[in-house]
């Protein structure tokens, strides 16, 4: 019997605005580091996020995940970064650059452990899009993508 | 084998559906499965991303020629464009066509006729339900 697999993955929206600083920096270095996203009063995007959950088609329900629940669970997170200047609003950020980088890995910390709660799916992958020329992507490396081969 | 060619290519189909389980009662269907359980139905413009693996032919460059992967694909998509999929398509008597089933069906009827009519593998259908949805599915062999 072949191993199947299944995923889900739906993309939630959410703009925000950030401005990319380190006060150890002089404002010549943050200006060479950061360039235009170091602009004192900060700029914005409009981010999505594609966030996909794995596991097996529940026989009763015909789902990886009830896309309800899911939906909730998101929105939550969604909540607390959907229009607010995050560098300044949400408290993670107060001590951490506002990057791609570090909003995904910040929204996998805050997602996963909601998912683990229920039954059986897991948190395989999420990609961030900043803007619609660049994304972040962020996962657990036992859990890599598009990586493996047929017998063939 | 130290690299991987794949060929997507991507086709489209319009269908209906509703989420219910007979074996539950009214109150738990609408809990679960909230508008999806609406009596008639409704739809969604499927589509559907099938992925192939192998080695491209010396004489043609390709894994799979697309002149002979479409007609296949339409041929498989007959039972489920514009059609109400738990009436019309018997895989779908017993089992909810769900996104995550409709991938399972498509992977199951397509991988058949990719063994029998090509030297490649079936890699992954991708199936977007929406443009922000879409289940994937595979097997490894």
């Amino acid at each position: 019997m072949s191993r199947e697999h299944c995923s889900l993955t739906k993309v939630y929206r959410f703009s925000a605005g950030h401005r990319l600083h380190n006060k150890k920096f002089t404002p010549e270095e943050n200006w060479e580091i950061f360039g235009k996203c170091t602009n004192e009063l900060g700029h914005g995007h409009d981010y999505s996020v594609e966030v996909k959950v794995s596991g097996v088609i529940c026989p009763e329900t015909g789902m990886v995940i009830n896309l309800g629940e899911l939906n909730d669970l998101m929105n939550g997170i969604i909540e607390e970064l959907d229009h607010k200047r995050l560098d300044i609003e949400v408290p993670f950020f107060r001590e951490n650059q506002p990057s791609g980088e570090l909003i995904v890995k910040y929204i996998w910390t805050r997602l996963e452990p909601k998912i683990n709660k229920l039954d059986g799916a897991k948190l395989t992958h999420l990609k961030l899009w900043e803007t619609p020329k660049n994304y972040f992507e962020y996962f657990e490396n036992s859990q890599p993508q598009g990586v493996r081969r047929h017998g063939r | 084998m130290k690299h991987t060619t794949l060929l997507t290519k991507q086709v489209t189909f319009a269908a209906s559906h509703r989420y219910w389980n007979p074996n539950w009662t009214e109150e738990k269907n609408r809990r679960v499965f909230g508008k999806c359980t609406s009596p008639y139905g409704h739809g969604h413009n499927y589509v559907l991303e099938v992925t192939l693996q192998g080695e491209p032919h010396p004489d043609t460059g390709m894994i799979m020629n697309l002149y002979d992967l479409k007609p296949i694909l339409m041929d498989v998509l007959a039972d489920f464009d514009h059609k109400y999929l738990n009436e019309d398509n018997p895989r779908f008597k017993h089992t909810i066509p769900t996104t995550e089933n409709i991938a399972k069906a498509l992977w199951e009827l397509i991988e058949v006729r990719i063994i029998e009519n090509a030297d490649c593998a079936l890699y992954k259908v991708r199936l977007y339900e929406t443009p922000e949805l879409y289940v994937e599915y595979w097997r490894e062999s």
